[in-house]
Protein backbone atom coordinates (compact mmCIF):
# COMPACT_ATOMS: atom_id res chain seq x y z
CA UNK A 1 0.00 0.00 0.00
CA UNK A 2 1.60 3.37 -1.11
CA UNK A 3 0.58 6.09 0.55
CA UNK A 4 1.40 9.23 -1.13
CA UNK A 5 1.21 12.68 1.35
CA UNK A 6 3.79 14.50 -0.39
CA UNK A 7 2.72 14.34 -3.43
CA UNK A 8 -0.54 14.83 -2.72
CA UNK A 9 -0.33 18.17 -0.58
CA UNK A 10 2.24 19.27 -3.19
CA UNK A 11 -0.75 18.93 -6.20
CA UNK A 12 -3.41 20.30 -3.99
CA UNK A 13 -1.17 23.85 -3.45
CA UNK A 14 -1.00 24.06 -6.86
CA UNK A 15 -4.52 23.25 -7.41
CA UNK A 16 -5.72 25.75 -4.94
CA UNK A 17 -3.95 28.63 -7.15
CA UNK A 18 -6.45 27.32 -10.11
CA UNK A 19 -9.50 25.89 -8.83
CA UNK A 20 -11.61 28.37 -7.20
CA UNK A 21 -13.58 26.35 -4.08
CA UNK A 22 -17.27 26.55 -4.60
CA UNK A 23 -17.97 27.29 -1.19
CA UNK A 24 -20.75 29.68 -1.84
CA UNK A 25 -22.30 29.37 1.68
CA UNK A 26 -20.49 32.59 2.28
CA UNK A 27 -23.23 34.51 0.07
CA UNK A 28 -23.81 38.08 1.97
CA UNK A 29 -23.60 39.47 5.11
CA UNK A 30 -27.51 37.95 6.96
CA UNK A 31 -25.77 34.85 5.79
CA UNK A 32 -22.05 35.38 6.87
CA UNK A 33 -22.93 36.30 10.27
CA UNK A 34 -26.12 34.07 10.66
CA UNK A 35 -25.25 30.63 9.57
CA UNK A 36 -22.21 28.23 8.87
CA UNK A 37 -20.85 26.43 6.21
CA UNK A 38 -23.00 23.40 6.05
CA UNK A 39 -21.08 20.11 6.21
CA UNK A 40 -17.32 21.72 7.08
CA UNK A 41 -18.38 24.36 10.03
CA UNK A 42 -16.46 23.32 13.61
CA UNK A 43 -18.39 22.65 16.74
CA UNK A 44 -16.05 25.81 18.17
CA UNK A 45 -13.79 27.62 16.24
CA UNK A 46 -12.22 30.70 18.07
CA UNK A 47 -11.79 34.05 15.87
CA UNK A 48 -11.61 37.34 15.95
CA UNK A 49 -9.54 40.72 15.35
CA UNK A 50 -7.26 44.05 16.49
CA UNK A 51 -7.98 47.34 15.51
CA UNK A 52 -5.02 49.62 16.30
CA UNK A 53 -5.13 53.38 15.13
CA UNK A 54 -3.37 56.59 15.42
CA UNK A 55 -5.92 59.56 14.55
CA UNK A 56 -4.80 63.54 14.69
CA UNK A 57 -7.94 66.17 14.15
CA UNK A 58 -6.73 69.11 13.29
CA UNK A 59 -9.58 71.62 14.26
CA UNK A 60 -9.20 74.67 15.35
CA UNK A 61 -10.68 75.97 19.15
CA UNK A 62 -14.43 77.72 18.99
CA UNK A 63 -14.39 81.14 18.73
CA UNK A 64 -14.81 81.75 22.74
CA UNK A 65 -12.33 78.97 23.08
CA UNK A 66 -13.15 75.10 23.84
CA UNK A 67 -14.00 73.04 21.38
CA UNK A 68 -17.26 71.26 20.48
CA UNK A 69 -16.95 67.48 20.07
CA UNK A 70 -16.72 67.16 16.33
CA UNK A 71 -13.26 68.96 16.79
CA UNK A 72 -12.33 66.25 19.41
CA UNK A 73 -11.46 62.48 18.96
CA UNK A 74 -14.37 59.87 20.39
CA UNK A 75 -15.16 57.95 22.60
CA UNK A 76 -12.93 60.26 25.15
CA UNK A 77 -13.47 63.61 23.27
CA UNK A 78 -10.42 64.61 25.37
CA UNK A 79 -7.63 64.79 22.71
CA UNK A 80 -6.87 65.87 19.26
CA UNK A 81 -4.22 63.52 18.86
CA UNK A 82 -4.29 59.88 19.97
CA UNK A 83 -3.43 56.20 20.11
CA UNK A 84 -6.23 54.24 20.65
CA UNK A 85 -7.26 50.48 20.57
CA UNK A 86 -10.11 51.12 18.92
CA UNK A 87 -11.36 47.40 18.52
CA UNK A 88 -10.50 44.17 20.40
CA UNK A 89 -12.82 41.72 19.64
CA UNK A 90 -12.83 38.23 20.81
CA UNK A 91 -15.32 35.20 20.22
CA UNK A 92 -16.32 31.77 19.06
CA UNK A 93 -18.89 30.49 16.45
CA UNK A 94 -19.98 27.27 15.23
CA UNK A 95 -22.43 24.17 15.29
CA UNK A 96 -23.61 22.73 18.02
CA UNK A 97 -23.71 19.29 17.14
CA UNK A 98 -20.75 18.26 15.49
CA UNK A 99 -22.70 15.96 12.96
CA UNK A 100 -26.01 18.59 12.91
CA UNK A 101 -25.25 21.78 10.79
CA UNK A 102 -29.02 22.87 11.66
CA UNK A 103 -27.95 24.88 14.85
CA UNK A 104 -25.43 27.37 14.94
CA UNK A 105 -24.14 29.97 17.37
CA UNK A 106 -22.26 33.04 17.33
CA UNK A 107 -20.69 34.78 20.42
CA UNK A 108 -18.33 38.07 20.47
CA UNK A 109 -16.88 40.37 22.75
CA UNK A 110 -15.31 43.83 22.77
CA UNK A 111 -12.72 44.85 24.69
CA UNK A 112 -11.56 47.86 22.52
CA UNK A 113 -12.03 51.32 23.63
CA UNK A 114 -15.09 52.88 21.56
CA UNK A 115 -19.11 53.54 21.67
CA UNK A 116 -19.83 50.68 23.23
CA UNK A 117 -17.14 50.43 26.10
CA UNK A 118 -16.94 53.55 26.91
CA UNK A 119 -19.78 54.47 29.34
CA UNK A 120 -18.61 51.84 31.92
CA UNK A 121 -14.81 50.59 30.72
CA UNK A 122 -15.74 47.21 30.82
CA UNK A 123 -15.91 44.10 28.69
CA UNK A 124 -18.98 43.92 26.56
CA UNK A 125 -20.90 40.78 24.98
CA UNK A 126 -21.46 42.32 21.19
CA UNK A 127 -23.15 39.55 20.04
CA UNK A 128 -24.98 36.24 21.18
CA UNK A 129 -27.16 34.25 18.61
CA UNK A 130 -28.62 30.83 18.10
CA UNK A 131 -29.93 30.02 14.62
CA UNK A 132 -32.21 27.31 13.82
CA UNK A 133 -31.53 26.66 9.93
CA UNK A 134 -34.27 23.74 9.44
CA UNK A 135 -36.08 25.54 6.69
CA UNK A 136 -34.19 27.03 4.49
CA UNK A 137 -35.87 30.00 3.21
CA UNK A 138 -37.05 30.61 6.93
CA UNK A 139 -34.05 30.30 9.23
CA UNK A 140 -34.44 31.68 12.66
CA UNK A 141 -32.27 33.67 14.77
CA UNK A 142 -32.55 34.60 18.40
CA UNK A 143 -30.29 36.39 20.86
CA UNK A 144 -28.44 39.78 20.44
CA UNK A 145 -26.84 40.53 16.94
CA UNK A 146 -26.71 42.79 14.21
CA UNK A 147 -30.53 43.62 12.38
CA UNK A 148 -30.91 43.47 8.89
CA UNK A 149 -30.37 47.16 7.63
CA UNK A 150 -27.43 49.92 5.89
CA UNK A 151 -25.10 48.07 4.34
CA UNK A 152 -22.18 50.32 6.60
CA UNK A 153 -23.53 49.28 9.40
CA UNK A 154 -24.65 45.40 8.95
CA UNK A 155 -21.19 44.52 7.27
CA UNK A 156 -18.73 43.31 9.23
CA UNK A 157 -16.66 45.90 10.89
CA UNK A 158 -13.28 44.48 9.77
CA UNK A 159 -13.80 44.34 6.22
CA UNK A 160 -14.83 48.09 6.24
CA UNK A 161 -12.89 50.23 3.92
CA UNK A 162 -12.28 52.94 6.19
CA UNK A 163 -11.45 54.40 9.47
CA UNK A 164 -14.25 55.92 10.21
CA UNK A 165 -17.93 55.41 9.54
CA UNK A 166 -19.53 58.06 7.27
CA UNK A 167 -21.36 61.27 9.00
CA UNK A 168 -25.05 59.97 8.07
CA UNK A 169 -24.12 56.26 9.32
CA UNK A 170 -22.30 57.56 12.41
CA UNK A 171 -25.27 60.23 13.70
CA UNK A 172 -28.67 59.08 12.08
CA UNK A 173 -27.81 54.92 12.22
CA UNK A 174 -25.81 54.06 15.03
CA UNK A 175 -28.26 54.90 17.82
CA UNK A 176 -27.53 56.68 21.15
CA UNK A 177 -30.29 55.65 23.54
CA UNK A 178 -31.62 58.17 26.05
CA UNK A 179 -30.69 58.93 29.58
CA UNK A 180 -32.59 56.89 31.74
CA UNK A 181 -33.09 60.67 33.50
CA UNK A 182 -33.04 63.94 31.98
CA UNK A 183 -30.48 65.29 32.86
CA UNK A 184 -29.92 67.85 35.16
CA UNK A 185 -27.25 69.52 33.81
CA UNK A 186 -29.23 69.86 30.29
CA UNK A 187 -26.80 70.12 27.51
CA UNK A 188 -23.24 70.52 27.88
CA UNK A 189 -21.66 73.63 26.91
CA UNK A 190 -18.82 73.40 24.48
CA UNK A 191 -15.78 73.57 26.78
CA UNK A 192 -12.17 72.84 27.33
CA UNK A 193 -10.95 68.92 26.67
CA UNK A 194 -9.00 69.75 29.70
CA UNK A 195 -11.81 69.99 31.69
CA UNK A 196 -13.14 67.21 31.19
CA UNK A 197 -14.34 64.99 32.63
CA UNK A 198 -15.71 67.09 34.52
CA UNK A 199 -17.58 69.01 31.60
CA UNK A 200 -18.49 65.60 30.00
CA UNK A 201 -18.53 65.91 26.79
CA UNK A 202 -19.79 62.55 25.92
CA UNK A 203 -23.18 62.73 28.27
CA UNK A 204 -24.77 59.17 27.49
CA UNK A 205 -24.78 57.06 30.04
CA UNK A 206 -25.23 53.61 28.04
CA UNK A 207 -23.23 52.26 25.53
CA UNK A 208 -24.07 52.73 21.61
CA UNK A 209 -26.36 50.13 19.59
CA UNK A 210 -23.61 49.32 17.91
CA UNK A 211 -26.23 48.36 14.51
CA UNK A 212 -27.12 45.50 17.29
CA UNK A 213 -30.37 44.58 19.02
CA UNK A 214 -31.75 41.47 20.69
CA UNK A 215 -34.61 39.93 19.11
CA UNK A 216 -35.82 37.52 16.49
CA UNK A 217 -35.41 37.59 12.96
CA UNK A 218 -36.55 35.33 10.41
CA UNK A 219 -34.04 35.19 7.10
CA UNK A 220 -33.51 33.23 3.66
CA UNK A 221 -31.55 33.15 0.77
CA UNK A 222 -31.91 31.35 -2.52
CA UNK A 223 -30.20 31.43 -5.57
CA UNK A 224 -32.16 31.87 -8.70
CA UNK A 225 -29.45 31.62 -12.04
CA UNK A 226 -27.07 34.23 -11.30
CA UNK A 227 -28.78 36.33 -8.97
CA UNK A 228 -28.96 35.69 -5.01
CA UNK A 229 -32.30 36.82 -3.39
CA UNK A 230 -31.97 37.46 0.34
CA UNK A 231 -34.90 38.73 3.30
CA UNK A 232 -35.03 39.19 6.39
CA UNK A 233 -37.68 40.09 9.19
CA UNK A 234 -36.71 40.84 12.70
CA UNK A 235 -38.82 41.88 16.06
CA UNK A 236 -36.57 43.27 18.67
CA UNK A 237 -36.56 45.08 21.85
CA UNK A 238 -35.14 48.02 20.21
CA UNK A 239 -32.06 48.74 22.79
CA UNK A 240 -29.54 48.08 21.64
CA UNK A 241 -26.79 46.16 23.52
CA UNK A 242 -29.32 46.92 27.11
CA UNK A 243 -30.20 43.26 26.63
CA UNK A 244 -33.18 43.81 28.38
CA UNK A 245 -36.42 45.68 27.22
CA UNK A 246 -37.29 49.26 28.47
CA UNK A 247 -40.30 50.57 27.43
CA UNK A 248 -42.64 47.81 26.13
CA UNK A 249 -42.46 48.79 22.65
CA UNK A 250 -40.81 46.61 19.59
CA UNK A 251 -38.77 47.50 16.74
CA UNK A 252 -39.51 46.35 13.63
CA UNK A 253 -36.43 45.77 11.01
CA UNK A 254 -37.37 44.60 7.20
CA UNK A 255 -34.34 43.96 4.81
CA UNK A 256 -34.45 42.86 1.12
CA UNK A 257 -31.50 42.26 -1.63
CA UNK A 258 -30.77 40.87 -4.43
CA UNK A 259 -27.22 40.40 -5.99
CA UNK A 260 -25.97 39.15 -9.18
CA UNK A 261 -22.93 37.07 -8.34
CA UNK A 262 -19.93 37.36 -10.36
CA UNK A 263 -17.97 35.16 -8.00
CA UNK A 264 -15.38 34.04 -5.39
CA UNK A 265 -17.15 33.64 -1.56
CA UNK A 266 -17.17 35.53 1.56
CA UNK A 267 -17.31 39.14 2.66
CA UNK A 268 -15.42 40.12 -1.05
CA UNK A 269 -17.47 38.24 -2.82
CA UNK A 270 -18.07 40.06 -6.08
CA UNK A 271 -21.06 41.40 -7.63
CA UNK A 272 -23.81 43.88 -7.94
CA UNK A 273 -26.21 44.24 -5.03
CA UNK A 274 -29.55 46.05 -4.55
CA UNK A 275 -30.82 46.67 -1.75
CA UNK A 276 -33.16 48.18 0.51
CA UNK A 277 -34.28 48.32 4.20
CA UNK A 278 -36.36 50.09 7.20
CA UNK A 279 -37.18 50.05 10.66
CA UNK A 280 -39.09 51.88 13.09
CA UNK A 281 -39.48 51.49 16.79
CA UNK A 282 -40.11 54.21 19.76
CA UNK A 283 -37.84 55.23 22.43
CA UNK A 284 -38.99 56.64 25.87
CA UNK A 285 -37.67 59.89 27.16
CA UNK A 286 -38.58 63.09 29.90
CA UNK A 287 -38.33 65.00 26.64
CA UNK A 288 -40.60 67.90 28.25
CA UNK A 289 -38.42 67.37 31.43
CA UNK A 290 -41.82 67.24 33.55
CA UNK A 291 -40.45 63.93 35.91
CA UNK A 292 -42.36 61.26 33.35
CA UNK A 293 -41.70 59.42 30.18
CA UNK A 294 -43.08 60.17 26.86
CA UNK A 295 -42.91 57.73 23.80
CA UNK A 296 -41.15 59.05 20.65
CA UNK A 297 -41.37 57.52 17.11
CA UNK A 298 -37.65 55.95 15.81
CA UNK A 299 -38.00 55.28 11.93
CA UNK A 300 -34.87 55.02 9.41
CA UNK A 301 -35.05 53.40 6.07
CA UNK A 302 -32.33 53.66 3.41
CA UNK A 303 -31.40 51.89 -0.11
CA UNK A 304 -28.50 51.25 -2.02
CA UNK A 305 -26.53 49.83 -4.60
CA UNK A 306 -23.09 48.13 -4.26
CA UNK A 307 -20.90 46.94 -6.84
CA UNK A 308 -17.42 44.87 -6.73
CA UNK A 309 -15.53 43.74 -9.59
CA UNK A 310 -12.10 43.69 -8.96
CA UNK A 311 -10.19 46.13 -9.85
CA UNK A 312 -13.28 48.30 -8.83
CA UNK A 313 -15.61 48.73 -6.42
CA UNK A 314 -18.71 51.54 -6.02
CA UNK A 315 -21.06 51.85 -3.11
CA UNK A 316 -24.01 54.33 -2.85
CA UNK A 317 -26.67 54.67 -0.39
CA UNK A 318 -29.50 56.86 0.64
CA UNK A 319 -30.57 56.84 4.27
CA UNK A 320 -33.39 58.70 5.80
CA UNK A 321 -34.61 59.16 9.63
CA UNK A 322 -38.00 60.68 11.61
CA UNK A 323 -37.48 61.08 15.23
CA UNK A 324 -34.69 60.90 18.10
CA UNK A 325 -32.32 62.78 15.74
CA UNK A 326 -29.53 62.77 17.91
CA UNK A 327 -27.45 65.86 18.04
CA UNK A 328 -24.35 65.06 19.61
CA UNK A 329 -22.55 63.58 22.21
CA UNK A 330 -23.10 66.33 24.36
CA UNK A 331 -26.97 67.06 23.88
CA UNK A 332 -28.02 63.95 26.66
CA UNK A 333 -31.65 66.16 25.98
CA UNK A 334 -31.76 65.60 22.13
CA UNK A 335 -32.24 69.28 21.76
CA UNK A 336 -29.68 71.90 20.91
CA UNK A 337 -30.15 75.26 23.19
CA UNK A 338 -33.22 76.65 23.18
CA UNK A 339 -35.24 73.45 22.36
CA UNK A 340 -34.43 71.74 26.01
CA UNK A 341 -38.10 70.69 27.57
CA UNK A 342 -39.26 70.91 24.70
CA UNK A 343 -39.85 68.56 21.81
CA UNK A 344 -41.94 70.48 19.78
CA UNK A 345 -39.09 72.71 19.34
CA UNK A 346 -37.17 73.08 15.68
CA UNK A 347 -33.74 72.53 16.82
CA UNK A 348 -35.01 69.14 19.30
CA UNK A 349 -34.43 66.11 17.82
CA UNK A 350 -37.16 63.96 19.70
CA UNK A 351 -39.75 64.69 16.39
CA UNK A 352 -36.92 66.06 13.87
CA UNK A 353 -35.80 64.66 10.60
CA UNK A 354 -32.48 63.65 8.85
CA UNK A 355 -31.30 62.34 6.06
CA UNK A 356 -27.98 61.62 4.18
CA UNK A 357 -26.38 59.57 1.36
CA UNK A 358 -22.90 58.91 0.69
CA UNK A 359 -21.11 57.33 -2.37
CA UNK A 360 -17.49 55.85 -2.45
CA UNK A 361 -15.37 53.66 -4.83
CA UNK A 362 -12.12 51.58 -4.65
CA UNK A 363 -9.83 50.57 -6.51
CA UNK A 364 -7.54 47.54 -6.08
CA UNK A 365 -3.74 48.18 -8.01
CA UNK A 366 -3.50 45.28 -9.63
CA UNK A 367 -0.71 42.99 -9.12
CA UNK A 368 0.07 44.82 -5.68
CA UNK A 369 -0.93 44.85 -2.17
CA UNK A 370 -2.31 48.33 -2.50
CA UNK A 371 -6.16 49.61 -2.42
CA UNK A 372 -6.94 53.26 -2.87
CA UNK A 373 -10.68 54.33 -1.63
CA UNK A 374 -12.31 57.59 -2.24
CA UNK A 375 -15.69 58.91 -0.57
CA UNK A 376 -18.08 61.79 -0.14
CA UNK A 377 -20.77 61.17 2.72
CA UNK A 378 -23.71 64.01 3.04
CA UNK A 379 -25.95 64.30 6.12
CA UNK A 380 -28.62 66.60 7.19
CA UNK A 381 -28.79 66.91 10.42
CA UNK A 382 -32.51 68.36 11.83
CA UNK A 383 -33.31 68.53 8.13
CA UNK A 384 -35.52 71.43 7.62
CA UNK A 385 -35.63 73.13 10.94
CA UNK A 386 -33.86 76.44 11.50
CA UNK A 387 -31.06 74.60 12.96
CA UNK A 388 -30.30 72.03 10.31
CA UNK A 389 -26.70 71.49 10.12
CA UNK A 390 -24.82 70.15 6.63
CA UNK A 391 -21.73 67.63 7.03
CA UNK A 392 -19.49 67.00 4.46
CA UNK A 393 -17.11 64.60 4.54
CA UNK A 394 -14.67 63.72 1.39
CA UNK A 395 -12.48 60.52 2.61
CA UNK A 396 -9.40 59.76 0.43
CA UNK A 397 -8.37 56.63 1.71
CA UNK A 398 -5.01 54.05 0.71
CA UNK A 399 -4.74 50.18 2.31
CA UNK A 400 -1.76 48.41 2.08
CA UNK A 401 -1.91 44.45 2.50
CA UNK A 402 0.69 43.14 5.00
CA UNK A 403 -0.86 40.00 4.30
CA UNK A 404 -4.58 38.63 3.61
CA UNK A 405 -5.43 39.01 7.30
CA UNK A 406 -3.32 42.00 8.06
CA UNK A 407 -3.77 45.75 6.52
CA UNK A 408 -2.79 48.77 6.83
CA UNK A 409 -5.27 51.90 6.66
CA UNK A 410 -4.51 55.30 5.63
CA UNK A 411 -7.20 57.94 5.65
CA UNK A 412 -7.02 61.78 5.01
CA UNK A 413 -10.62 63.31 6.00
CA UNK A 414 -11.48 66.85 4.76
CA UNK A 415 -14.96 68.19 6.49
CA UNK A 416 -17.45 71.21 5.75
CA UNK A 417 -20.08 71.28 8.93
CA UNK A 418 -22.27 74.40 8.18
CA UNK A 419 -25.80 75.70 9.70
CA UNK A 420 -27.32 76.37 6.72
CA UNK A 421 -30.18 78.67 7.72
CA UNK A 422 -27.02 81.23 9.59
CA UNK A 423 -24.92 83.82 7.70
CA UNK A 424 -20.92 82.96 7.86
CA UNK A 425 -19.15 83.02 10.63
CA UNK A 426 -18.59 85.79 13.08
CA UNK A 427 -21.17 87.71 11.07
CA UNK A 428 -23.87 88.09 13.71
CA UNK A 429 -24.02 89.04 16.94
CA UNK A 430 -21.26 88.11 19.86
CA UNK A 431 -19.37 85.75 19.06
CA UNK A 432 -20.40 81.98 19.81
CA UNK A 433 -24.03 83.30 19.29
CA UNK A 434 -24.14 82.16 15.67
CA UNK A 435 -23.71 77.66 15.17
CA UNK A 436 -21.05 78.74 12.58
CA UNK A 437 -18.54 80.31 15.12
CA UNK A 438 -18.18 76.88 16.07
CA UNK A 439 -18.68 74.56 13.23
CA UNK A 440 -16.10 77.31 10.74
CA UNK A 441 -13.16 75.50 13.18
CA UNK A 442 -13.92 71.62 12.44
CA UNK A 443 -11.05 71.12 10.40
CA UNK A 444 -9.80 67.86 8.81
CA UNK A 445 -8.72 64.62 9.94
CA UNK A 446 -6.28 61.78 9.44
CA UNK A 447 -5.46 58.50 10.32
CA UNK A 448 -3.98 55.59 10.09
CA UNK A 449 -5.13 52.03 11.11
CA UNK A 450 -3.59 48.61 11.76
CA UNK A 451 -6.27 46.07 11.79
CA UNK A 452 -5.15 42.27 12.02
CA UNK A 453 -7.44 39.53 12.01
CA UNK A 454 -6.97 36.01 13.62
CA UNK B 1 34.73 5.10 -35.47
CA UNK B 2 36.57 1.94 -33.69
CA UNK B 3 35.01 -0.77 -32.41
CA UNK B 4 34.73 0.35 -28.86
CA UNK B 5 33.15 3.67 -29.87
CA UNK B 6 30.47 1.66 -31.83
CA UNK B 7 29.92 -0.60 -29.34
CA UNK B 8 29.31 2.50 -26.61
CA UNK B 9 27.32 4.36 -29.06
CA UNK B 10 25.01 1.51 -29.56
CA UNK B 11 24.64 0.43 -26.27
CA UNK B 12 22.95 4.68 -25.59
CA UNK B 13 20.72 4.30 -28.09
CA UNK B 14 19.76 1.02 -26.89
CA UNK B 15 19.25 2.58 -23.57
CA UNK B 16 17.92 5.98 -24.84
CA UNK B 17 15.03 3.50 -27.04
CA UNK B 18 14.03 1.54 -24.38
CA UNK B 19 13.80 4.44 -22.01
CA UNK B 20 11.30 6.33 -24.76
CA UNK B 21 9.23 3.34 -24.97
CA UNK B 22 9.11 3.02 -21.45
CA UNK B 23 7.98 6.32 -20.98
CA UNK B 24 5.53 6.23 -23.80
CA UNK B 25 4.08 3.29 -21.86
CA UNK B 26 4.06 4.96 -18.59
CA UNK B 27 1.94 7.90 -20.72
CA UNK B 28 -0.29 5.71 -21.91
CA UNK B 29 -1.25 3.75 -19.07
CA UNK B 30 -4.11 4.33 -16.81
CA UNK B 31 -3.51 5.68 -13.61
CA UNK B 32 -6.12 4.60 -10.66
CA UNK B 33 -6.11 6.73 -7.31
CA UNK B 34 -8.22 6.33 -4.05
CA UNK B 35 -8.53 9.22 -2.31
CA UNK B 36 -9.02 9.12 1.62
CA UNK B 37 -11.38 11.76 3.18
CA UNK B 38 -11.65 10.19 6.74
CA UNK B 39 -11.17 14.20 8.31
CA UNK B 40 -13.95 16.61 9.52
CA UNK B 41 -12.09 19.52 8.47
CA UNK B 42 -12.89 21.91 5.75
CA UNK B 43 -9.72 22.05 4.51
CA UNK B 44 -9.33 18.76 4.14
CA UNK B 45 -12.55 18.27 2.21
CA UNK B 46 -11.50 21.04 -0.11
CA UNK B 47 -8.24 19.57 -0.66
CA UNK B 48 -9.43 16.34 -1.42
CA UNK B 49 -11.56 17.73 -3.89
CA UNK B 50 -8.73 20.13 -5.44
CA UNK B 51 -6.44 16.77 -5.81
CA UNK B 52 -8.94 15.06 -7.67
CA UNK B 53 -9.53 18.03 -9.71
CA UNK B 54 -6.10 18.16 -10.43
CA UNK B 55 -5.42 14.61 -10.60
CA UNK B 56 -7.69 15.01 -14.22
CA UNK B 57 -6.08 18.00 -15.15
CA UNK B 58 -2.67 16.63 -15.21
CA UNK B 59 -3.50 12.98 -16.78
CA UNK B 60 -6.97 14.12 -18.98
CA UNK B 61 -10.17 12.34 -17.13
CA UNK B 62 -10.04 9.09 -19.38
CA UNK B 63 -5.98 8.48 -17.97
CA UNK B 64 -7.03 8.34 -14.60
CA UNK B 65 -9.84 6.64 -12.34
CA UNK B 66 -10.43 8.21 -9.42
CA UNK B 67 -12.29 7.09 -6.33
CA UNK B 68 -12.97 9.25 -3.09
CA UNK B 69 -14.45 7.04 -0.20
CA UNK B 70 -15.25 8.91 2.51
CA UNK B 71 -15.47 7.33 6.52
CA UNK B 72 -15.65 8.47 9.97
CA UNK B 73 -16.22 12.34 10.14
CA UNK B 74 -14.80 12.65 6.55
CA UNK B 75 -18.55 11.05 5.93
CA UNK B 76 -19.57 14.81 6.56
CA UNK B 77 -18.04 15.33 2.67
CA UNK B 78 -20.76 13.64 1.07
CA UNK B 79 -23.74 15.07 3.35
CA UNK B 80 -26.82 16.16 1.06
CA UNK B 81 -26.27 20.26 2.39
CA UNK B 82 -22.72 20.43 2.16
CA UNK B 83 -21.34 23.18 1.22
CA UNK B 84 -19.58 21.84 -1.50
CA UNK B 85 -22.14 19.79 -2.67
CA UNK B 86 -21.82 21.37 -6.06
CA UNK B 87 -18.45 20.62 -6.71
CA UNK B 88 -19.47 17.00 -5.40
CA UNK B 89 -21.26 16.62 -8.36
CA UNK B 90 -19.23 18.23 -11.41
CA UNK B 91 -16.41 15.33 -10.32
CA UNK B 92 -19.22 12.65 -10.20
CA UNK B 93 -20.33 14.18 -13.96
CA UNK B 94 -16.39 13.84 -15.21
CA UNK B 95 -16.15 9.83 -13.67
CA UNK B 96 -14.61 10.64 -10.09
CA UNK B 97 -16.87 8.08 -8.14
CA UNK B 98 -17.45 8.71 -4.30
CA UNK B 99 -18.22 6.06 -2.09
CA UNK B 100 -20.23 6.52 1.64
CA UNK B 101 -19.12 3.87 4.44
CA UNK B 102 -22.47 2.74 5.59
CA UNK B 103 -20.62 1.62 9.00
CA UNK B 104 -20.19 5.42 9.67
CA UNK B 105 -23.78 6.09 8.43
CA UNK B 106 -25.02 3.45 11.29
CA UNK B 107 -22.81 5.13 13.55
CA UNK B 108 -23.94 9.01 12.56
CA UNK B 109 -27.54 7.60 12.71
CA UNK B 110 -27.22 6.38 16.27
CA UNK B 111 -25.71 10.26 17.10
CA UNK B 112 -28.03 12.02 15.24
CA UNK B 113 -31.40 9.91 16.09
CA UNK B 114 -31.86 10.00 12.52
CA UNK B 115 -29.94 9.17 9.60
CA UNK B 116 -27.56 11.62 7.74
CA UNK B 117 -28.93 12.74 4.27
CA UNK B 118 -26.56 12.35 2.22
CA UNK B 119 -25.71 12.98 -1.71
CA UNK B 120 -27.05 11.50 -4.98
CA UNK B 121 -23.82 11.35 -6.09
CA UNK B 122 -22.91 9.17 -3.55
CA UNK B 123 -22.33 5.25 -3.51
CA UNK B 124 -22.68 3.11 -0.84
CA UNK B 125 -20.10 0.68 0.63
CA UNK B 126 -20.19 -1.84 3.45
CA UNK B 127 -17.07 -0.27 5.13
CA UNK B 128 -14.70 2.14 4.20
CA UNK B 129 -11.49 1.01 4.49
CA UNK B 130 -12.51 -2.58 3.37
CA UNK B 131 -13.32 -0.79 -0.05
CA UNK B 132 -9.74 1.18 0.18
CA UNK B 133 -8.15 -2.18 0.92
CA UNK B 134 -9.95 -3.41 -1.88
CA UNK B 135 -9.41 -1.07 -4.04
CA UNK B 136 -5.62 -1.04 -3.03
CA UNK B 137 -5.44 -4.99 -3.93
CA UNK B 138 -6.35 -3.67 -7.82
CA UNK B 139 -3.63 -1.45 -8.41
CA UNK B 140 -5.05 1.52 -7.21
CA UNK B 141 -2.62 3.96 -5.71
CA UNK B 142 -4.08 5.03 -2.04
CA UNK B 143 -3.25 8.81 -1.49
CA UNK B 144 -4.55 10.60 1.41
CA UNK B 145 -4.42 14.26 1.42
Amino acid sequence: MKIIKRTALAMACAGAMTVAANTAQAANWLMLQGTEPAGTAKPVRLWGFAQVEYQKDTSSTNSTGGYVPPKLLGPDLTSQEAFNVSRARIGVRGIAHPLDDMVNYFLLTELGNNGVTYTDRAVKLTDASITLNHVPMARVRVGLFKYPGAEEGLQAIHTTDYINFTEVSNQLLLERFPNRTYPTAGNVAPCDPTLTPSCNLNAFDRPVGAFRDVGVQVFGSTMIGDWETSYAAMIGNGNGLNYSDNDGNRDLYLYFSTEKVFGGAGPFREGLKLFAWSQSGKRIFDGDNNGTYDTYDRDRSGAGVKYLKKPWRVTTEYMTGKGMIWNGPDKPTWALTTGSGNPDASDNGLKAKGKGWYVEGGYYIPNSDWQLDLRYDFYARLDGARQQLDWKTVTVGAQYYINKKTRLTFNYAVRDITAINYGPAGTSGAPGSNPNDNLDGIKNRYGVQLTAIF
Amino acid sequence: MNNRARSVFATVLLVAAVSLSSSLHAADKERKVVLQISDASAEKQTLVLNVANNLQQHYGVDKVKIEIVAFGPGLRLLFKDNVNKDRVGGLAGRGVQFSACQNTVKGMTKLLGHPPAINDKAVSVPAGIARIMELTDHGYTLVRP
